[in-house]
């Protein structure tokens, strides 16, 4: 007889819009008894939702979905779970997942291919994950500036149109983002997110400070070399020197 | 093709052209001597003679093309055929002369002809080259119509190759998909795998069998539609909801073939699959008049923009049937609201019999 390891437990949620997916994830994950599936959502809303509030290990995650994509799933996930890839077909999400090295399925794949992508999300739980973000970023067709923001207050998630978005400010380790008078806080840098947003809508005035071009009154001066935008809801924004040569370059 | 012999009337212009020049040979006999009666009888004959003995500059123009011979031998090529053509023509108007000699009045012809010989060759000659010229002349004319011919005709399958690969395009995205959900049947319910297989294998075989045809009747077109939804509903389950609204009358007209079905197609990827509780996709035809209405509509998720790309597919179908319609056939895009519709108007007529 030989002598074999119990396998640690592992935490699964499933999340995939169509019920046929599902199921065939589930008679699949049936077969490894260290396995147990702690939810299925059919969107990624609830995937989100599911992520915070349960101790999930590993997301079996659908790339297409209605509402969340996978990818928007992704950036909103607190980073310790392991993340495997379920996709059909997306020119753009392989070339993401080769270069993250972050394991994917294609369907349609055999129960071996589970068993293989569940031991490589072993090997790895408990590690950092490889850029999450990076990932998203990567799948994303290049040159096509973010048409909404994703917020994540615990398990529910604000879905924020662009061109609602009045200001954005860096805080100390996040981003406030201030829109339709309320403030929203998320988990990135003011330079990921500029680099993200359609530069001829969004302007860095100031170091601390990205604003809608759209919701600028006027620009004060108020000493020799330093200016103040004047929003139409009367918020009062500083303006760098930097900043201001880039907003005359817009307007 | 003989630029001149291979044309109805080109023959009886080219020889008319010879008359004049029969006149101008009676001149020159004249100067060299003969009697006028006499030069007219030799010179008009003579000139008619010529006249066919120069249509065979055909031969050498053709094998001495100047675009593929270098230019010295053109030169020595035409310069041979020309010495060939002065010497037979030289030839058989000397047997014209001995012919004419019979006739009492022309009896001198034979004693003068000695005296002509120079000049008939160098005759010969002149006339061989604005021959010559005149056939590279025609040719040239050939073959700019031929090539624009070629051109038009290039352009015709460069068409018809572009619409048969969007007739062939079939989404991977939809294939990858129908086989994972069969692959999921296949354990938990062996009868509805083997249903799906055999839809999504008639949706692949008609899809392929109408790419080769150039109309087929509405009612073909919608029966594919059908079996693509099917495969969908396998998919999506109670999230995909369809309406139709076809009238009888419009079934028997004749469409393109995937005129409808890659729009209910994209009905279901932009739509239904993009909206957390499904929506419908509601597919109408009816026929007014000479004009058939085929309608797709689909919701859209308020919140999402139109993705870029999105407007690939209804580019191609306005193509297609611009080009095979003309100005009567029309598609309109509009989005009222959060519901997204495509129209598409085109001549009612019947199926063409295949």
């Amino acid at each position: 007889m030989t002598e074999t390891k119990t396998p640690d437990r592992l935490r699964v949620a499933i999340v995939d819009d169509e019920e046929p997916a599902r199921a065939l994830l589930r008679e699949y994950l049936a077969a490894h008894p260290e396995v147990e599936v702690v939810a299925e959502c059919a969107n990624g809303f609830e995937a989100v939702g599911v992520a915070a509030e349960h101790d999930v290990d590993l997301l079996l995650l659908d790339v297409q979905m209605p509402g969340l994509s996978g990818f928007e799933v992704l950036e909103l996930l607190d980073r310790d779970v392991a993340v495997v890839f379920v996709t059909a077909y997306d020119e753009h999400a392989l070339r993401a997942f080769e270069v993250h090295a972050v394991d994917y399925l294609l369907k349609p794949f055999s129960a071996e291919r589970l068993g293989q992508a569940l031991t490589r999300a072993r090997q790895r739980l408990g590690r950092p994950q490889p850029g999450l973000a990076g990932i998203a970023a990567a799948a994303r067709p290049p040159g096509v500036p973010l048409t909404r923001l994703l917020v994540r207050e615990g398990p529910q998630v604000h879905v924020i149109p662009v061109e609602e978005l009045d200001v954005a400010e860096a805080r100390d380790d996040y981003v406030c983002l201030r829109s339709r008078g309320r403030e929203y806080r998320k988990q990135q840098t003011l330079a990921e997110l500029e680099a993200r947003l359609d530069p001829g809508k969004f302007v860095r005035v100031h170091r601390s400070f990205i604003v809608n071009v759209e919701r600028l009154a006027r620009i004060e001066r108020y000493a020799k070399d330093s200016r103040l935008a004047v929003l139409k809801d009367g918020t009062k924004l500083p303006v760098s020197r930097a900043g201001y040569s880039r907003l005359r370059d817009k307007l | 093709m003989h630029p001149i012999l291979a044309y109805r009337g080109r023959l009886g212009p080219y020889l008319a052209a010879w008359v004049p020049l029969g006149g101008l040979l009676t001149g020159l006999l004249a100067i060299a001597g003969s009697p006028w009666g006499e030069a007219a009888a030799i010179a008009f004959p003579m000139a008619l003679i010529y006249g066919f003995i120069c249509l065979a500059a055909w031969y050498p123009c053709k094998s001495a093309s100047p675009h593929e011979v270098p230019f010295p031998r053109v030169i020595a090529t035409q310069a041979m055929a020309a010495a060939v053509s002065a010497m037979l023509w030289l030839f058989l108007v000397d047997t014209w002369v001995v012919l004419l000699e019979q006739i009492p009045a022309f009896a001198k012809a034979t004693e003068r002809f000695p005296r002509l010989v120079p000049m008939i060759l160098a005759v010969g000659v002149v006339l061989y080259a604005l021959a010559a010229a005149l056939h590279y002349l025609l040719m040239a004319f050939e073959e700019a119509r031929r090539a624009e011919r070629n051109a038009l005709e290039l352009e015709v399958l460069a068409r018809e190759a572009e619409l048969r690969s969007l007739r062939a395009q079939i989404d991977p995205h939809f294939l990858f998909n129908a086989l994972n959900s069969i692959s999921s049947l296949t354990g938990s319910n062996p009868a509805a795998a083997r249903q799906m297989c055999l839809e999504l294998a008639e949706f692949l075989r008609e899809s392929l069998r109408v790419g080769g045809v150039a109309s087929i009747p509405l009612a073909e077109e919608l029966a594919l539609t059908e079996k693509y939804l099917a495969v969908e509903r396998a998919r999506f389950g109670p999230r995909l909801r369809v309406e139709r609204e076809i009238s009888a009358e419009a079934g028997t007209c004749g469409v393109p073939p995937l005129v409808l079905q890659p729009r209910v197609e994209n009905a279901v990827r932009h739509g239904v699959a993009n909206l957390v509780d499904g929506g419908f996709v509601r597919i109408a035809a009816r026929r007014s008049g000479d004009q058939l209405r085929l309608t797709v509509e689909n919701p859209v998720d308020p919140g999402v923009a139109a993705k870029p790309g999105e407007g690939v597919g209804l580019a191609n179908v306005r193509g297609r049937l611009a080009a095979l319609y003309g100005q009567e056939a029309s598609v309109e895009i509009r989005r009222d609201g959060d519901v997204f519709r495509v129209e598409m108007v085109l001549p009612a007529a019947p199926a063409q019999a295949r």
